[in-house]
């Protein structure tokens, strides 16, 4: 006999869950719920799967090896403007090397958890957007906690700054694979491309928003350099910009 | 289907199970045929989804929504059906089972044969 789950586990779940497979998930499961406990068992054992089936489905190898190579460039060249000692110091590449680790989870993150179906033009710029932030929140973790392995706020930032421009233009070069046309789905894209394909003006307004994000960024960093504000307040307007275009890019 | 695209035994199981079913292979009852066609083996549903997924990918079986259904929390089924290529590797693995098969009666004799059928005729009851 079958039981409602309980509403909690349930929540929790469908938070869980990658949004190209949740309602099947989450209908399977209710649907073999015979307790609470049972349920929670069944959440348990199947949700990593999916999310790890649902990364590998979404994840493409050669181009996060092209992201990660961008990204670590971006910051080498961040710490070659704003520290070259870094560059020269012993585990100084390994220091560089954490945020892009950051960066690329995020990354591959976004694309797991990204909503089927066409995406918004504005997408180049979010997963790279969300990657830096949890970079940047990373390194923010690593200041309070080991100083020793975190870079100085500078070279982040810049890495950052530089890392989002590059890399929104190779996601623009190489869409996400869910974006891309794909065996029996191709028919269906072509459809959804033809009838978006009035929509242009609304589509131009789409790209224009990542662009003034991104100017917005950088006249904050500029800003601050002018008025020599402390690295670390800059960090959370930083913080503050991401979180609000971020935000909007998710609603668009 | 090229030889890097060989089937592993649990996708024959998952593609055995949706062969089955027909109209009604989806999530739960796949993942029940293929728990009663593995045997005492207990089979996890999360690993029936990623096979699902990875057979889908490579072209194997198709995958499609139904409408909502109120003893699902409104929540709709994703069905499962055999493609061509699906079929033609599910037969291209049957016929290599059958010529196992057939050199394992050759060589461990009929009367070894006769006993396996008793004992798999008991377990289907």
């Amino acid at each position: 006999m079958s039981s409602r789950p309980p509403r909690i586990a349930e929540v929790t779940v469908a938070l869980l869950l990658p949004p190209a497979c949740r309602e099947e998930v989450l209908g399977d499961l209710q649907e073999r719920c015979k307790s609470p406990m049972q349920y929670v068992a069944d959440a348990l054992s199947t949700v990593p799967f999916v999310v790890i089936s649902r990364i590998r489905r979404t994840a493409d190898p050669q181009v996060l090896l092209i992201q990660a190579s961008v990204l670590y460039l971006s910051f080498i060249a961040a710490a070659w403007l704003r520290d070259p000692t870094l560059l020269g110091q012993r585990r100084g590449l390994l220091r560089l090397a954490i945020p892009v680790v950051m960066a690329i989870a995020g990354l591959i993150l976004d694309d797991a958890y990204a909503k089927p179906g066409p995406r918004p033009a504005i997408t180049p710029a979010r997963g790279p957007l969300l990657g830096l932030l949890v970079a940047l929140v990373s390194q923010e973790a690593l200041w309070m906690k080991k100083p020793d392995w975190a870079l100085p706020h500078w070279v982040a930032i810049y890495g950052c700054v530089i890392g989002l421009l590059l890399s929104s233009g190779i996601r623009m070069l190489f869409p996400p694979i869910s974006s891309q046309l794909l065996g029996i789905k191709v028919p269906v894209a072509w459809l959804q491309q033809a009838g978006a394909s009035s929509e242009s003006l609304s589509r131009l307004n789409r790209i224009l928003k990542p662009v003034a994000g991104v100017v917005a960024l950088a006249a904050a960093v500029a800003w601050a350099a002018e008025n020599s504000i402390s690295p670390r307040h800059l960090v959370l307007i930083l913080l503050a910009v991401l979180l609000i275009a971020g935000e909007v890019s998710r609603r668009v | 289907m090229a030889a890097s695209d060989s089937l592993g035994q649990f996708e024959q199981l998952v593609l055995t199970a949706i062969l089955a079913l027909r109209e009604e292979a989806y999530g739960v009852t796949i993942h029940s045929k293929v728990q009663e066609l593995a045997g005492p083996k207990a089979v996890s549903l999360g690993a029936v989804y990623v096979t699902l997924d990875r057979l889908e990918d490579k072209g194997l079986i198709a995958s499609w929504l139904s409408d909502p259904t109120p003893e699902r929390g409104g929540r709709a089924k994703r069905y499962y059906r055999l493609e061509a290529l699906g079929e033609r590797a599910l037969q291209e693995s049957a016929a290599t089972a059958k010529r196992i098969w057939d050199v394992i009666t050759e060589v461990w004799g009929k009367q070894w044969a006769r006993q396996w059928g008793k004992r798999w005729r008991k377990e289907a009851g």
